[in-house]
């Protein structure tokens, strides 16, 4: 035995019990706050760590992760992580725990000290959906209502360079120009003349060859040659047709163009619209639309760190030899937590405690084959929480389904609208939510209703000049003691769309209907016709250009496709019916 | 594995352990382990055999390296070797148990070059042991001297770096 060799790797053993003894946790726990830092982009703390090897198992405890937009807030933080790692699959490097507990999950605490890290770039995101609903309930301007009766509409001027509609006409135009003369270019019926012509030379070259069998053979890769002639020209032929229709859909933008000018017009006329969605979303827009887009981003956080859809490890393959795989009677992912037990506190000021399971938390769904599943309930007096929700990323999409349902809810006081325009304060009132998503793969779906049952509505409507206007709003709230806020989303993640409604909208209509509906609709119509006025000669001269060309390009196709039919039969006439080419139908 | 320590133990096997059997021992360990995957823990296995042995270990690495830099070729053997072992019906119990066996597949056992390796390896360790010890004897006799004198080992014997850490001699 060399034991110049044995005796320092003994050593080494003794060297490395020591470190896991004295060093390991204290590195784990700094390597751990490096790690959610640079993840978080925010401080992170971690009060304790403990982990033991007989069995694998971890403590973790007082977790707290800055918020990197606000200094002195927590994004998460929690009491306690505990769990216990199974043996036999740590041996596959594995880590599948069987039952966890995390205690004391709480989100957007305060914190003492600031959360900013040194040299960390501040992001900062517009919301851009929120905006655009802030914009819309800020531009629902209620202040020169009053001079509708005055022919607004007559004073405003429309001018055709300003409006997308006519921009995007003229780019239509120039692109259509473009585009044609590329399709004409790349439809080059010469050639197929010329090819035609080629078969024809070569189908009177072989009626003079007397071997038979080289002649059946000459006349078989004629018909062949021809064949492949006419599926160009077919291609091309589909081509065209595809890139004509794919232009004339460009057109349908120009209409979506126009509703937007002739929106952006009432706008600048300050004139509000009747529609009770206009008005709903002026009211609770901008409330759920910060609301929504919070939760997208939470989504496109979690779906940033969400497992890839492919079954990792089982595609190794060696760089030498072969690998040959044999039945596995349990294959493990390579983080598993089975079950998950979870309490914690919502919300800050009178915080609701909670408690449930998420199981089947893993970076390996696939090989899983399970989704991960979440029910959490609380309860706390007249509040009553319930949530239920899973995540399956068990195939090609990840699919979500989520529940939630939110009731009791103290809502202290609370303001809908824009000052601007139009808001309303609501004090006193309890909250119930109930809502349901759903998303697979960037599309997402669902629907919320927040009912306010006991509340008192007050509307600023110091903006309104038109006594008469103002008046009708203030009463339409008067007396009111509850209001249904609904809502409903579709899009994608990354580009969310809301359609909200409320009863609070159904009665401003009323009350705008009743003071001066019948002069602002007026004033509407006029302001559409201006917007049509301006854009009609533009239009008309894509319409015609359009249609010029597209005849002339169907004409020149169809002119081409009958000489080369022709020039086809004509070859299959001079074979005599001897040759394969009498099969060949044009 | 430490490399200044294999240095080490390579320098010091140019003058230690060079009996002809030590030297055919060495080339046949190195013979075996140059047929494996180097990633894998059979290979690993039998480094440290090799290593904790009393083998040469210059012949043992020199062998290693030159299967190694021949495996293209000698893969062509063990590899359908290997095959026919891991699919025959008859072992494919054994090998399923091993294979649902922690630990086992880090040896790599399912990959074929590594018990194609094994079986060949087997099969030519005593030759190439015999022939091994053969080409001791030889080396003692008439190569031994040279490499002592070659201006490689003098100038490395004679630097201050190999005087401070083979302080206890060679």
């Amino acid at each position: 035995m060399r034991w110049s060799y044995v005796a320092p790797r003994l050593t080494l053993l003794v060297l490395l019990w020591a470190f896991f003894f004295f060093a390991f946790d204290p590195l784990l726990k700094w390597g751990m706050i490096k790690g959610i830092e640079k993840a978080a982009k925010a401080k992170a703390e971690i009060a304790e760590l403990e982990t033991g090897f007989f069995p694998p198992r971890l403590k973790m405890a007082g977790l707290a992760v800055g918020d990197s937009s606000a200094e002195f807030t927590n994004v998460v933080e929690f009491a306690e992580l505990s769990f216990a790692a199974e043996g036999k699959p740590l041996l596959e490097k594995k880590l599948v725990v069987e039952e966890g507990t995390l205690k004391g999950l709480r989100f957007g605490t305060p914190r003492k000290t600031s959360a900013k890290l040194p040299f960390v770039k501040e992001e900062e995101e517009e919301s851009r959906l929120a905006a655009a609903m802030s914009a819309e309930a800020k531009n629902f301007a209620l202040d020169r209502v009053g001079d509708v009766k005055t022919d607004l509409s007559a004073d405003y001027k429309v001018e055709p360079g300003d409006l997308e509609s006519v921009k995007l006409a003229k780019e239509l135009e120039e692109s259509y120009t473009a585009n044609y003369a590329g399709l004409a270019e790349k439809f080059d019926d010469g050639k197929y003349k010329a090819d035609m012509d080629a078969l024809k030379a070569r189908y009177e070259k072989a009626k003079g060859e007397k071997n038979f069998i080289k002649q059946a053979k000459e006349y078989a890769d004629i018909a062949k040659d021809a064949k492949k002639v006419m599926d160009a020209f077919k291609k091309d032929k589909a081509a065209a047709e595809a890139a004509l229709a794919e232009a004339k859909g460009a057109f349908k933008k120009l209409e979506e163009a126009r509703r937007r000018d002739q929106a952006a017009v009432m706008a600048k006329m300050k004139l509000p619209s009747l529609d009770t969605r206009s008005i709903g979303r002026m009211l609770a827009g901008p409330m759920i639309a910060e609301k929504t887009e919070q939760l997208m981003k939470w989504m496109a956080i979690a779906k940033k760190y969400m497992p890839a859809g492919t079954k990792g490890v089982l595609k190794n393959e060696a760089p030498r030899g072969r690998e040959v795989h044999f039945p596995k009677e349990k294959t493990y992912p390579t983080v598993l937590i089975k079950k998950l037990q979870l309490t914690g506190e919502l919300g800050l000021d009178q915080p609701l405690d909670y408690s449930g399971t998420i199981e089947g938390l893993t970076t390996q769904p696939q090989v899983y084959g399970r989704p991960t599943i979440a029910a959490i309930k609380g309860a706390k007096g007249p509040r009553r929480l319930d949530f239920r929700g899973s995540l399956d990323a068990t195939g090609d999409l990840i699919r979500t389904d989520s529940r939630l349902s939110y009731s009791g809810m103290a809502i202290g006081a609370m303001s809908l609208g824009s000052p601007s325009s139009l808001s309303v304060a609501i004090n006193g009132a309890t909250g119930a939510l109930e809502a349901s998503a759903a998303t697979e793969g960037d599309k997402v779906s669902g629907k919320a209703a927040f009912r306010l049952t006991g509340a008192s509505f007050k509307p600023s409507a110091e903006n309104i000049k038109a006594a008469q206007l103002r008046s009708a709003v203030e009463s339409s709230f008067a007396g009111l003691t509850s209001a249904l806020i609904e809502a409903d989303i579709s899009g994608t993640v990354t580009k969310p769309e809301l359609s909200v409604r409320t009863d609070l909208a159904d009665n401003l209509s009323k009350a705008f209907s009743s003071a001066m509906g019948a002069e602002l609709k007026k004033a509407q119509d006029a302001a559409k016709a201006k917007v049509d006025e301006a854009l009609k000669p533009y239009k008309d001269r894509l319409d015609s250009m359009a249609s010029e060309k597209q005849a002339e390009l169907s004409n020149k196709l169809k002119a081409s496709g009958d000489r080369l039919s022709a020039e086809g039969e004509s070859l299959l006439k001079g074979s005599s019916g001897r040759s394969p080419l009498d099969k060949l139908k044009f | 594995m430490n490399p200044l320590s294999l240095i080490r133990q390579f320098i010091k096997g140019l003058t230690a352990e060079t009996t002809p059997g030590q030297i055919g021992a060495g080339i046949a360990l190195g013979f075996l382990i140059g047929l494996m995957p180097k990633a894998t823990l059979t290979a690993q296995l039998l480094i440290v055999v090799m290593m904790a042995s009393k083998v040469n270990l210059p012949m043992a690495v020199f062998a290693v390296a030159i299967v190694s830099l021949l495996n293209p070729f000698i893969d062509k053997v063990t590899d359908p070797v290997g095959y026919a072992l891991l699919t025959a019906e008859a072992l494919r119990p054994l090998w399923t148990k091993l294979y649902n066996t922690p630990v086992f597949p880090w040896t790599g056992f399912n990959n074929t070059v590594v018990p194609g390796g094994l079986v060949f390896g087997a099969v030519m360790l005593a030759p190439v042991y015999l022939g091994g010890k053969k080409f001791g004897a030889y080396y003692n006799d008439k190569l031994r001297a040279r490499v002592m004198n070659s201006k490689f080992v003098k100038g490395l014997k004679a630097s201050w770096l190999f005087d401070w850490y083979f302080r206890e001699g060679v």
